[in-house]
């Protein structure tokens, strides 16, 4: 069968069974929080997040060996440095542990499991098919995008979220098997629980005054985006420098939330109910207590994800979003008393849309999803707005956004047709050049000249004879003052005229470092050691020939 | 036609594990058949095409890149010949005897050729190196098919002055003829490490008979070819 063929066919399955396995998490937080809901009126409820967070970090610590967060960072990662390969068991772990946390009111979302669960479902399929890496690396966005667009039932944002955020490369290659998942994910979803949309709501008139009003909104979205990713930040820093287990760091955490939420039920769990009401223009509390409501979600969210709980970002978003979008409303309102203008659930809406495209960084992501989940496009223009300005102003803050900053300090952050990915796919082995002549340290120069005449290069490295470890390097300048000399030819020894002090690179260093080694002493070639032993010489001028090379063959397609 | 992956290495010249990479990523059209790679000739031209890669398919290539044999000293002495007892006072008189001497060279023709272009190097500058002798050869290579490549030993009946750089006058001529530059200065610097030798030299000058001067020079083409 045609490759693209099979890729569209295999990218549908993708999307069905990432959708299945989207449409599962939603159902299991489901019954959750309805064998939680009679719990409220106990005095230790506070300690049931705490629990649910010990029970995910023991469950993916102990049994399923992988590390706390929400994933997406993980699938990245994957994608643009081992061609997409994520292990099996990532299809389900993320989902069980999330599914404990969040309904057991920890305050995160699902749908940075259900990315990471997709993906490794695509993943995986395309392994059992032995696809080659460009393919895996498509499936594994079909099942970020099927998962997502089931768990919104939002296909666009499926689609727009892997293009901008796991792939970060538009081609015709990807975007078609991706665009069919994204079609099958949520077309399960829709059969299996049937065509909602998430936050439906009245009819906004929306004129100029909103789309004025946005900009001023933006800015306070981008202000709450760069405070939760702080918070996110300081949180994790602080529970790192605790000396407490896992499981028993997460507990806390949890019980932190718990005890927010005695006072504010809100914060709780992924919030959608909250984001429901406000969208509506039924949740009724005042200015002061929204305005709280924001602060205790940053935090909740942070005592959760920081502290050892599992899940995504997303939803903490837009619950702080929309708490957000309707506390510059009334702001608006209490400054401005009797402007007619639109309802506050239109900036819930707006706030949402801000806050998503603030703390990802990605405007199409964030504009699109509060699109399909609100089914508002009448409020096309001030959403726009927001999230292009509020996307804006972030990165301006922080040029990395909440999923790319731990990539970044890694050194991680690869994206396709970029040097740093180019330098990354080649290694040193497939570059080291091995036609060198070595020569021993007991060598008379004499017999080193009639070496000299048989290679066709400037460099010979010394070697000791047994070991093969490198003693040093001679280059030709050094011997040119005694080339004409008989009388040194059979008194000096190799060892006495060898640089010792020489910059040797590993085998297995990344061409990156290589390249800064050589810029930082002005060398043009070195040479390369495994376990001390001499292997070859690596130069910038093939170095550079075959990066060409590699930037073409990357680059078109 | 198809190749396999050596033979697909070879025509890009890049190495193996560049080339595994870039099948493990994707990057090259390959059909796959049971975990084997098929590589087809077309269709990876086209792809090497595409993505300004030099392609030399397998029997176009080697032809130009192929490194020329050199000659060895015994050889090119072998297909020269050995002459005595060449007549002539002056440079010219004694090179054109000696050019139509030569058995290697059957046309009128290409002697003239040859004659000329030794008389257009010696008034540049004379070619006695020395010590009696004189290496006779063309300033450019002569690229005929009537001459082949070779060294020509010349015995003189008298010395003659050929202007060398001692001023001794010349009884040897090694006349010097080569195809490229590069078997030239291959063969022209295996010559001169022969005549550093002072034992070579004293038996040239007692006019050695062919068998002797051709054991002497094989002894030499081993010396050269054990040292490297």
């Amino acid at each position: 069968m045609d490759d693209r063929l099979l890729l569209i066919f295999l990218g549908a399955v993708v999307g069905i069974f990432s959708g299945i396995a989207a449409v599962g998490l939603n159902r299991g937080l489901i019954a959750m929080s309805e064998s939680f809901a009679g719990l409220h009126n106990y005095w230790w409820v506070f300690a049931v997040p705490g629990i649910g967070a010990a029970l995910s970090s023991v469950f993916l610590e102990k049994f399923m060996k992988e590390g706390a967060g929400h994933g997406v960072p993980e699938v990245i990662y994957s994608v643009s440095r081992h061609g997409g390969l994520l292990r099996l068991r990532s299809a389900f772990s993320r989902l069980i542990s999330s599914c404990v946390t969040i309904g057991s009111g920890g305050s995160a979302g699902p749908e940075a499991p259900v990315v990471i669960s997709g993906a490794s479902i695509g993943s995986n399929i395309a392994r059992s098919f032995s696809l080659n890496e460009r393919q895996r690396i498509a499936l594994v966005g079909c099942g970020s995008a099927g998962a997502l667009a089931a768990i919104f039932n939002a296909p666009i944002t499926g689609l727009v979220f892997t293009i901008e955020i796991i792939l970060g490369e538009w081609s015709a290659l990807t975007i078609v098997p991706i665009a069919v998942a994204s079609v099958a994910g949520a077309q399960v979803s829709r059969l299996l629980q049937g065509n909602q949309i998430a936050f439906t709501h009245l009819r906004f008139d929306v004129d100029i005054t909103t789309t004025l009003a946005a900009v001023g909104l933006a800015v306070i979205t981008a202000a709450v985006s760069i405070a939760l990713t702080l918070a996110l930040r300081h949180s994790h820093r602080v529970s790192g420098k605790i000396m407490l287990p896992l499981w028993l760091r997460a507990f806390t955490g949890g019980c932190l939330v718990g005890l927010i939420g005695l006072m504010l039920p809100e914060v709780l769990g992924e919030g959608y109910h909250t984001i429901q009401k406000m969208v509506e223009g039924t949740f009724t509390q005042g200015l002061g207590l929204v305005l709280l409501l924001v602060a205790a979600k940053i935090i909740a969210t942070s005592f959760t994800l920081g502290w050892g709980g599992s899940g995504g970002i997303f939803a903490p978003c837009l619950v702080i979003g929309s708490f957000t979008g309707l506390m510059y409303h009334r702001l608006v309102d209490f400054l401005w008393p009797g402007l007619s203008w639109v309802n506050e659930g239109c900036f819930a809406l707006l706030g949402m849309a801000g806050l998503v495209s603030g703390i990802l960084q990605a405007p199409l992501t964030g504009m699109f999803l509060i699109i399909e989940i609100t089914g508002g496009y009448e409020t096309i223009l001030p959403l726009i707005l927001v999230s292009a300005l509020s996307t804006t102003m972030c990165h301006a803050w922080e040029p990395a956004s909440f999923y790319f900053k731990d990539l970044m300090e890694r050194g991680h952050y690869l994206r396709p047709r970029t040097d740093a990915k180019v330098l990354a796919d080649m290694s040193i082995d497939e570059l080291v050049e091995k036609d060198c002549m070595t020569v021993s340290e007991n060598m008379l120069l004499g017999d080193f000249i009639k070496v000299v005449q048989q290679s066709h290069r400037n460099y010979f490295p010394v070697v000791d004879k047994e070991t093969g470890e490198l003693k040093g390097m001679i280059h030709l300048d050094d011997i040119r003052p005694y080339l004409f000399d008989p009388l040194l030819y059979e008194t000096v020894f190799l060892e006495q005229i060898m640089q010792t002090d020489i910059e040797t690179v590993d085998i297995h260093e990344e061409l990156s470092d290589v390249l800064d080694k050589m810029d930082v002493r002005g060398l043009f070639s070195m040479p390369v050691v495994a376990n001390k032993r001499f292997v070859g010489m690596i130069s910038k001028a093939t170095l550079l020939d075959r990066y060409r090379h590699e930037l073409i063959v990357q680059t078109q397609h | 036609m198809e190749l396999t992956i050596q033979e697909f290495c070879k025509c890009l010249d890049m190495p193996l594990n560049t080339i595994e990479r870039w099948i493990r990523q994707g990057r090259i059209p390959v059909k796959r058949v049971e975990n084997k790679c098929i590589f087809n000739d077309t269709a990876l031209r086209k792809w090497a095409e595409e993505h300004n890669l030099h392609y030399h398919p397998p029997g176009e290539m080697q032809t130009e890149n192929s490194s020329e044999k050199l000659v060895t000293l015994t050889e090119a002495v072998e297909s020269g010949g050995i002459y005595y007892d060449i007549s002539g006072d002056t440079v010219e008189e004694v090179l054109a005897a000696a050019v139509w001497r030569m058995e290697s060279i059957e046309s009128e023709e290409d002697r003239k050729v040859l004659y000329n272009s030794l008389i257009a190097r010696e008034q540049m500058m004379s070619t006695g190196v020395g010590n009696g002798v004189a290496i006779p050869h063309p300033r450019t290579p002569l690229d005929r098919e009537g001459i082949p490549t070779q060294i020509a030993t010349f015995f003189l009946e008298k010395p003659v002055d050929y202007r060398a750089v001692d001023r001794k006058p010349v009884y040897v001529l090694f006349i010097l003829v080569s195809k490229t530059s590069k078997q030239h200065l291959h063969v022209l610097s295996r010559i001169s490490y022969c005549l550093r030798d002072n034992v070579f030299l004293q038996m040239l000058s007692e006019t050695p008979d062919s068998q002797t001067l051709k054991g002497k020079i094989r002894e030499f083409d081993a010396i050269l070819n054990g040292s490297g």
